[in-house]
């Protein structure tokens, strides 16, 4: 059966020829520096179907043809049909192209063999006993670095037959290139803005989700600039494009085609965009969701304390903490007797005390409109200096330049001592101190959470952490058991203690460079001036040798080493505070308490900007169009208060806010009304026109 | 990634300043170019009459074009005779790129072409071209008496390499000119130029 079928089909081939073979193509035609031909998919026509064809082309190496908007230059490709009464074409299903750059231009076009294909509709009435006569004359411009006008007029005969035709397997790797390339048409809803100087587009729609690799090619050839590659921002749901507006637009149109093609699976889509202000629907579903933090997911009250009390142990391990505390559980151990209970509960009333003064001080902070989360501590020069400075010393009494007394470090003698209690109760606060900067894995959580609840059960938290901090101590000087676990002391403990101190100048090291987020090149170098004149004085201080004169010298010397140790610090907060000065020009930092009582308010109209340093988006949206005049005067003349938070550290409570919207990233604009109505969520890009008129309408 | 971020932006912020150069209604950008003959020209040295620039490159098939049909030609005849302007045409092809001519080679093109501009201006190092954001050749300004940026952009309104297009395309130059003669408003300021990408 087989054999006869391939039979009968060699004498059909052999009875109709060469020319048969080739009806599917016009045959390539050379021109300069590209070859073309018109091809089809299939190998016959049947009437009242549509048959694929196409402009083949093979441009030379290294030159390039151009898609329907060539970009910077060039020019797009036409075909131009002589075709048989009834029969009509499609316009060129283009292929998305690739963006070619040249010198300081963007085109986009095809730089290998590529296929333009178009649709023919052939008429139900089309005779099947002559063939179908197709013509088109193509004109290109075909380009390496000087360009070269084409054009072609390539004709093309299939048979006509009722039937089905049979794919052209010359060609169908060709048609698989144009369809993989094929832009999907989509109808997600899509607008775009022309307003500050660029070209806004925001697109909704369900199928683009976490941010991919998106690229943007604008259909509209005079519209943007496309040296100025486009920058895409696609969140759940959203996809965001801004694009510099070409330098030649003269008038702008009402509606924008354009391709998205997401990497890395290349899946195209075609939209069609409304010219229109961006707005988001996504402010019916979130606006919603804002009414209560509640549904936000949180943790609870007891989970809270759970992890407050986990974090405080582990807080132990931290380096800033584990050498002084370390040197502490052994010294304590040394002494026996029921005064170590005593020396236990002192030092865990320090560190819990400490705790709750530190909580104290945040709430109140909070409550009076401050911004501040844990760790706002080290949000002042100051505070830091202090610490580096604490730290250092720390770690050089370690390394033996000086001995800091039975005081703080409670080494042991004077463990039986009544007065030594003060000392434990002082080791308790230093380990609060130096605990201070660090944050343990579990303590984010529930110090997020905490600041959010009201304040007995925030500082319950506070106050479960410095019991999880106190505890290992607090259960060695109860139980003699555990205690025996630990090295006797001895001469060894010197050695340890030496190399005790290398951890906290990594620590101080790192505290250092917060600081140098803080302040500039100058207050850095003032603080390790500090250092120095520190370490000079603690050295002098260790120096307890020396007649009369020398304790003098030494007396002054200490306190000028004081002096000049202070003034650097100074110096360093002063440099922060011009610093601060400058940038603080005309909004308030975001904090939930001060934003709920702005609503409270019945006069006044909130702005929030969710932004960061590292979000590029943020900072363009900034550039050109918040810190715009006309957005300023509008929102002096609606009197709307800016609200900005800086999520370019971690910040819990704008992660929450965040969350309170369904996101969980920058940037989020949101507009609170007057009237303490529902606040409205505008896009992720922002044009003056865009903000002055969402203010406007609150 | 700090820095490529902030170099990105710094790159965006560029792109659009540079893009911010040549504005209309603004002065325009002065230059210092020697053309064919060794005499330096500048703006400055043609204050009080209109100056039209025309950004060129005879190979490029868009010039061509305009050049085989006598389109630049006559524009140049009319913009000179009866607009009394100073007519430049500016090639910024440099040394050893396409386009690039020496001086002999540009006046050759003139009296073959039968050309008619007041002076070619050899802009081999670019800095003219850059200064206008000159992009494609043809790419053309117009300057008034006061030095003020008039128009810019392309030759005509129909962006095809086929001289069958120009009886049916707006000749920009020929229609800003009129209108300035005429004391009325320029209808099209600014226009996308289309043509070959000058090689700087």
């Amino acid at each position: 059966m087989l054999m006869r079928t391939s039979i009968t089909a060699l004498l059909i081939l052999s009875c109709l020829g060469s020319e048969m073979l080739q009806a599917a193509s016009s045959g390539l035609v050379q021109r300069d520096h590209l070859q073309a031909e018109l091809v089809a998919e299939v190998d016959s026509v049947q009437p009242g179907t549509e048959l694929r064809v196409g402009l083949r082309m093979v441009p030379d190496a290294g030159w390039h043809t151009y898609w329907k908007n060539p970009g910077d230059s060039g020019l797009a490709t036409t075909i131009e049909w002589t075709l048989p009464e009834g029969v009509t074409a499609s316009e060129i299903a283009w292929p998305y192209p690739d963006a070619i750059p040249f010198a300081h231009l963007i085109n986009y076009g095809y730089d290998g063999e590529h296929l333009l294909p178009v649709t023919l509709s052939i008429p139900a009435d089309l005779a099947t006993d002559q063939s179908l006569r197709l013509e088109a004359s193509a004109d290109w411009l075909v380009c390496e670095e000087i360009c070269i006008p084409g054009d072609a007029t390539l004709e093309l005969e299939l048979p006509v037959s009722n039937q089905a035709p049979v794919a052209d397997r010359n060609v169908a790797e060709l048609f698989a290139w144009a369809d993989a390339r094929r832009p999907e048409a989509v109808d997600w809803p899509a607008r775009f803005s022309t307003e500050g100087g660029q070209l806004s587009v925001q697109v909704e729609s369900e199928a683009i989700g976490s941010a991919r690799g998106w690229e943007f090619f604008s259909e509209d050839n005079n519209l943007v600039d496309h040296s100025v590659e486009p920058v895409l921002n696609a969140g759940k749901g959203q996809l965001f494009v801004a694009q510099a507006l070409s330098p030649f637009v003269n008038r702008f149109p009402d509606a924008l085609d354009f391709v998205l093609v997401e990497r890395p699976n290349n899946q195209a889509y075609r939209l069609n965009a409304e010219a229109g202000a961006l707005i988001s629907t996504g402010a019916v579903a979130s606006s919603g969701a804002s009414s209560g933090a509640s549904s936000a997911p949180q943790i609870g009250w007891l989970s809270a304390l759970g992890l407050a009390l986990l974090g405080g142990l582990l807080l132990n391990l931290m380096p800033c903490v584990f050498p002084v505390l370390s040197i502490k559980a052994i010294s304590l151990v040394e002494g026996a007797g029921s005064d170590q209970r005593a020396h236990g509960l002192a030092y865990t009333a320090g560190v819990v005390l400490s705790f709750a003064a530190l909580a104290a001080v945040l709430l109140g902070l909070r409550s009076a409109g401050e911004a501040i989360g844990w760790g706002f501590q080290l949000q002042s020069p100051w505070i830091v200096g202090l610490l580096i400075y604490v730290l250092f010393a720390l770690g050089l009494s370690l390394s033996g330049l000086f001995d800091l007394g039975g005081g703080l470090m409670n080494t042991g003698q004077n463990l039986t001592e009544k007065s030594g209690l003060k000392g434990s109760f002082f080791t308790g606060v230093l380990a609060c101190i130096v605990a201070s900067p660090c944050t343990a894995p579990f303590m984010g959580a529930a110090l997020g959470a905490a600041v959010l609840m009201a304040w007995p059960m925030a500082m319950s938290i506070f106050v479960a952490l410095g019991l999880g901090l106190a505890l290992p101590l607090l259960l060695l000087s109860f139980s003699p058991a555990l205690a025996r676990w630990l090295p006797r002391p001895g001469l060894w403990m010197d050695t340890f203690k030496q190399a005790m101190a290398f951890p906290l100048y990594l620590a101080v090291v790192w505290l250092v460079w917060v600081l140098a987020r803080q302040t500039d090149a100058n207050g850095l170098a003032a603080v390790l001036i500090g250092l120095v004149a520190l370490a000079f004085t603690l050295w002098l201080v260790g120096k307890r040798d020396g007649g009369p004169v020398l304790s003098v010298a030494r007396h002054i010397s200490v306190f000028a080493g004081l002096v000049v140790a202070i003034a650097a610090l100074a110096a360093a907060a002063r440099f922060n505070a011009e610093q601060a000065q400058a940038a603080d020009a005309w909004w308030e930092d975001y904090s939930a308490t001060r934003l709920a009582e702005l609503r409270a308010d019945r006069d006044r109209a909130v702005f929030v900007n969710m932004t960061a340093d590292w979000c590029l988006t943020c900072k363009v949206n900034e550039g050109v169009a918040l810190n715009k005049d006309q957005v300023r005067e509008a929102f002096d003349a609606e009197s709307v208060v800016y609200m900005k938070g800086d999520w370019t550290r971690r910040d819990a409570a704008i992660t929450d806010y965040l969350a309170e919207f369904g996101r969980n990233g920058v940037p989020l604009y949101v507009v609170y009304p007057r009237n303490g109505g529902d606040p409205r969520v505008l896009p992720q890009v922002l044009t003056p026109g865009l903000v002055v008129s969402a203010v406007e309408s609150l | 990634m700090k820095n490529l971020l902030i170099t990105s932006l710094a790159a965006l912020a560029f792109s659009f300043n540079a893009l911010a150069a040549p504005q209309v209604g603004q002065p325009a950008p002065d230059f210092t170019v020697v053309d064919t003959v060794g005499v330096e020209h500048s703006l400055a040295d043609f204050a009080g009459k209109k100056v039209v620039l025309e950004w060129t490159n005879h190979e490029c098939p868009f010039v061509v074009k305009h050049y085989s049909s006598d389109n630049m030609q006559d524009q140049q005849r009319m913009g000179r005779d009866d607009h009394d302007v100073v007519w430049l045409s500016v090639i910024s092809s440099k040394p050893g790129a396409q386009g690039h001519v020496s001086p002999k080679q540009a006046d050759e093109l003139t009296t073959n072409r039968n050309a008619y501009p007041t002076a070619v201006l050899l802009d081999e190092s670019g800095d003219m071209g850059r200064a206008y954001d000159a992009r494609v050749t043809p790419h053309m300004y117009i300057i008034n008496e006061a030095g003020v940026l008039q128009y810019m952009g392309g030759i005509d309104s129909n962006p095809s390499s086929n001289p069958a297009d120009i009886p049916g395309a707006t000749q920009y130059v020929v229609a800003a000119l009129t209108e300035m003669a005429a004391g009325e408003p320029i209808t099209d300021t600014m226009t996308r130029p289309y043509g070959c990408t000058i090689k700087y």
